[in-house]
């Protein structure tokens, strides 16, 4: 039906959307999403522990999708990418919802309020890694394991994965793409985006793979003691997808100093562009790292805020040799990529390495990697702009187009990546002023670096905060309306603030 | 000879004027207006046709030409023009006339099944780079994207020590670079490190344009090196010769009024500082201190304006300014004002075509000396008897290899590297030893 003689027809056709074809779409892709929940039910067979939880979980889920996709079935052609933000947005929530549905199902009482399962689940699916469960060795371990697996689902994306896995999905183009895996400019690995998910899906399986393999051997080879098979596919799990997630109620801070080093590596290697990864990989072009700008600022930071923090735990005594090196670089890289991993209970260092650990959250991994908050090429574009704007002061007629990797940058672009930096800070106040004003309301004890730490950890989809939220606590305390603010914070953030907000608009509903 | 040009506009017709008399010519344009002129005034055949028909270049008998031009001002017309020539007339030379630097590489490798390839715009920006690049040059030519420069230099009264009166092996020279050859009079040295070069030598120098630019400070040690040029205009002509210029390291600021043209040429050239200004605003000319620039070049399309912006630009205080000419009648006015040097790209080109045409041949990329020695770019073959020997095993045989292409990265080879198959080489030698050289590449 042509937008035209929709118009004519009368009030329902003034919706500017295809709403039917978007909702049929999402239903779709929650459907085949709903079958996850045979591996948890498998596992929790295996362990002897409650199956229903799962079933129930996948049975309603399965049952919504369908629903949906019942009503998208009128609709031919394409999704376009008007609908395409709105898929991409309910997916995720729906996603959220459906990781909360088997901590509700379960006899969990840490879980057992729909608004902490929601917060866990959102948590889960967009690799945020924020726990509302403060002794999570009680848990139950097939709850565990989908605790774990919503993370290493939600790392690459939901849709690329449903774009590398199903025939003919009615996707276009790149846009729905991009909203999940984000960056300025995706790299295209082959001619079809359908190629490319497969080939960045397979990869991060890949990597997933190697890491349990190394973890593997070294707990059987008794390097570390507490690291049994379980505890490494658990890590393996949230590793990869920067996520966060633990099964110890310590984080990683039982491990051996070998297990510590392994999984630092493979933050920093996940906080890599994956296009870039498969190029250095799979096509055996290690170089191609080293000539990408973002790569090497992304390794200069690390570096940096590595020594910065060393420096510090060094000068105050609070750790020396091996472990102070251990200390700075697990902490920098698990808070920079946005994993929220802990070896120590950082809150109690000195102020100026926890504010660089705030900071960090607001610098992000590389674009096209499962990282969250703003990213290194966002950074990198920004300061070239504030660079051009100062050179154009003194030479206003001087033209300068602004490059990454040698090729200009259309200005589109600039702007929009401007404009998410600026949405991102603004989203990241108001939420810290939200959470303050309601910690007061509800009588909870929460410091100005408390408020912001949380706000930026939950958008940034980095994890712990500080307090009571910090890396060994959880964010239990907080009031059901906190704990909703935070799960819509780490819903805008997975998705690039963008695909949100655009929902609110009028214009994006009207004709 | 038989002569068929397609294309009637100013190169044309400058070609026309010069090869007339002596050869049967053909004319192939679309505009009327252009081809009655010539028919008047000389004693050609004409053809109205668009020259990218086969039907127009078989009826202009080009199966029995000797020589095919294609010199439109368009590069699309020009080069299906002379793929049609190609199966008209195997035999036949090609010459083809592009504004587009890909299409000479692509030459230069053999990649492109023509003669000669010339560019308007790449023989005005070497004019204009010869004119203030480097002012002992007699000649410079540039290879590989511009990685590779082979100048001939005067050596001059003055010159300095380092270079003068000593043998070659113990001479301080710039780096990546080499001396070709010395000329002294009438003969000519390939030389060896006891060799010597003496005042008024003739050199032949290749190297990495910064070694280039060395060399040139070298020999003229008062001069000091350009460092700053402004280029007015910024269209196919003026982003040209600022690619030369940046090239050979010399700082450039390019002046477009149209903004996002200038975005283009920026995109283009990142060396090169691009304003968006009309280039006649005494304001901007003073707030970025345009008369304290070494040279201008004025490459405005309009002669009108460009003759304006060269006055205005003197007035500010540029001491060298070169004016690319669009229209041969305002040559004068431009001397009359004092301009320093008038290139007139058009002439050039065509000046270019007819020295190809009086004496075609193939295979040759740049002339030294008139045309007694040659620089020849050739692609090492598998059989070669020199692949796989270190340069100071091979015997000389009145030709010295300058530089390899390796990989797109041009290498200025040591004694002891290896000649590869499928090295691009850069030869310098007489012009009796050409076939001589290609066939043992």
């Amino acid at each position: 039906m042509s937008p035209y003689r929709a118009a004519r027809i009368g009030a329902r056709a003034r919706l500017g959307i295809d709403l039917a074809g978007a909702l049929g779409l999402t239903g779709t892709l929650v459907a085949y999403l709903s079958l996850s929940a045979v591996l948890p039910a498998a596992a929790a067979v295996g362990y002897g522990e409650p199956v229903w939880p799962f079933l129930a979980a996948g049975g309603i889920t399965g049952g919504i999708g369908l629903g949906l996709a019942r009503l998208g079935h009128r609709t031919a052609g394409p999704i376009g990418f008007r609908e395409g933000y709105l898929v991409v947005s309910l997916t995720w929530l729906l996603a959220a919802v459906y990781a909360s549905l088997p901590y509700l199902f379960s006899d969990e009482p840490q879980l057992s309020h729909p608004v902490d399962a929601l917060f866990e689940g959102m948590s889960g699916f967009t690799t945020t890694g924020a726990s509302v469960v403060a002794d999570v060795e009680a848990l139950d371990r097939s709850i565990l394991l989908w605790r774990q697996l919503s993370q290493w689902l939600g790392g690459m994306g939901i849709i690329v994965l449903a774009l590398a896995v199903l025939p003919r999905l009615r996707i276009g183009g790149r846009q729905m793409f991009e909203s999940e895996l984000p960056g300025p400019e995706v790299d295209q690995l082959a001619e079809r985006i359908r190629d490319t998910a497969r080939r960045l899906w397979l990869l991060y399986i890949g990597l997933t793979l190697v890491l349990l393999g190394i973890l593997l051997v070294i707990g059987w080879s008794g390097l570390d003691a507490e690291l049994s098979a379980f505890e490494a596919l658990a890590h393996a799990l949230t590793t990869m997808p920067l996520g966060g997630f633990s099964t110890e109620n310590r984080s990683l801070e039982v491990f051996a100093p070998a297990t510590q080093w392994v999984i630092a590596l493979f933050m920093a290697l996940a906080g890599l562009n994956f296009a870039l990864l498969y190029r250095a990989i799979v096509r055996r072009d290690p170089a191609a790292l080293g000539r990408d700008e973002e790569a090497r600022l992304y390794a200069t930071a690390l570096l940096l805020g590595s020594i910065l923090v060393f420096v510090e735990l060094v000068h105050a005594d609070l750790f020396a040799g091996e472990e102070a090196v251990r200390q700075a670089v697990f902490q920098t890289t698990s808070l920079m990529t946005g994993t929220g991993f802990a070896i120590t209970d950082y809150v109690d260092w000195p102020t100026l390495s926890v504010m660089a650990m705030i900071g960090l959250m607001f610098v992000g991994a590389s674009a096209g990697s499962p990282t969250g908050s703003v990213k290194i090429v966002r950074h990198l574009l920004v300061g070239r702009l504030l660079r051009r704007e100062l050179r154009q002061t003194i030479h206003p007629e001087l033209v300068m187009p602004i490059r990454l990797n040698g090729r200009p940058v259309d200005e589109r672009t600039l702007r929009a990546v401007l404009a998410f930096v600026v949405m991102y800070i603004g989203i990241f106040i108001v939420g810290a002023a939200l959470l303050a004003i309601d910690a007061r309301f509800s009588e909870v004890e929460l410091g100005i670096t408390e408020a912001i730490a949380a706000s930026a950890g939950t958008l940034g989809n980095v994890g712990p905060g500080l307090g009571f939220a910090g890396p060994m606590g959880s964010y239990a305390p907080f009031s059901d309306f906190s704990k909703i603010v935070m799960a819509i914070l780490m819903w805008i953030g997975r998705l690039e603030v963008l695909p949100v907000l655009v929902l609110l608009t009028r214009g994006y509903w009207r004709v | 000879m038989k002569i068929v040009v397609v294309g009637a506009g100013q190169v044309g017709s400058t070609i026309v004027e010069a090869l007339h008399g002596e050869h049967d010519l053909t004319v192939i344009d679309t505009v009327r207006e252009r081809l009655e002129p010539l028919a008047y005034r000389y004693d050609l055949r004409t053809i109205e046709a668009n020259g990218a028909s086969r039907r127009a270049i078989q009826q202009a008998g080009t199966s029995e030409a000797d020589l095919f031009i294609a010199c439109t001002s368009r590069d699309e017309v020009n080069l299906v023009a002379c793929s049609f020539a190609r199966v008209e007339a195997p035999r036949a030379t090609i010459v083809i006339r592009t504004s587009n630097v890909e299409y000479i590489d692509l030459w230069r490798e053999g990649r492109l099944d023509v003669d000669f390839a010339v560019s308007s715009e790449l023989e005005t920006a070497h004019a204009v780079s010869r004119s203030i690049g480097m002012p002992t040059a007699r000649q410079t030519d540039v290879f590989a994207d511009g990685q590779v420069q082979i100048v001939e230099f005067e050596i001059p009264e003055g010159a300095d020590p380092a270079v003068l009166g000593v043998p070659l092996r113990e001479a301080q020279l710039p780096h990546d670079s080499r001396v070709l050859a010395i000329i002294r009079g009438d003969s000519m040295t390939l030389p060896g490190g006891r060799d010597v070069i003496q005042q008024d030598d003739r050199i032949v120098v290749i190297g990495s344009p910064q070694a280039a630019r060395e060399w040139g400070a070298l020999l003229a040690p008062g001069e000091g090196v350009v460092e700053d040029v402004v280029v007015f205009g910024g269209g196919q002509v003026g982003a040209a010769i600022a690619r030369m210029l940046t090239t050979q390291g010399i700082g450039v600021r390019l002046i477009e009024p149209d903004r996002d043209r200038a975005r283009e040429v920026a995109e283009e050239l990142p060396a090169c500082r691009v304003y968006s200004a009309t280039g006649i605003d005494a304001d901007f000319l003073a707030r970025e201190r345009i008369g304290s620039a070494q040279a201008a070049v004025f490459a405005i399309k309009d002669d009108a304006r460009n003759h304006y912006a060269a006055t205005l630009a003197r007035a500010h205080g540029v001491r060298f300014t070169i004016a690319i000419v669009h229209d041969a009648i305002s040559t004068p006015v431009y001397e009359l004002s004092g301009v320093d040097v008038t290139i007139n790209p058009r002439g050039v080109t065509a000046e270019e075509i007819v020295r190809f045409a009086h004496d075609p041949r193939t295979q040759q990329v740049a002339m030294l000396e008139g045309d007694r020695y040659e620089v020849l770019d050739i692609t090492t073959q598998p059989t070669s008897e020199y692949v796989g020997l270190r340069f100071r095993e091979m015997p000389i045989r009145g030709a010295l290899i300058g530089a390899i292409v390796r990989d797109g990265h041009a290498v200025f080879p040591r004694s002891d590297e290896v000649l590869q198959a499928g090295d691009r080489v850069i030869v310098f030698t007489e012009r009796s030893r050409v076939p001589d050289v290609e066939k043992v590449l």
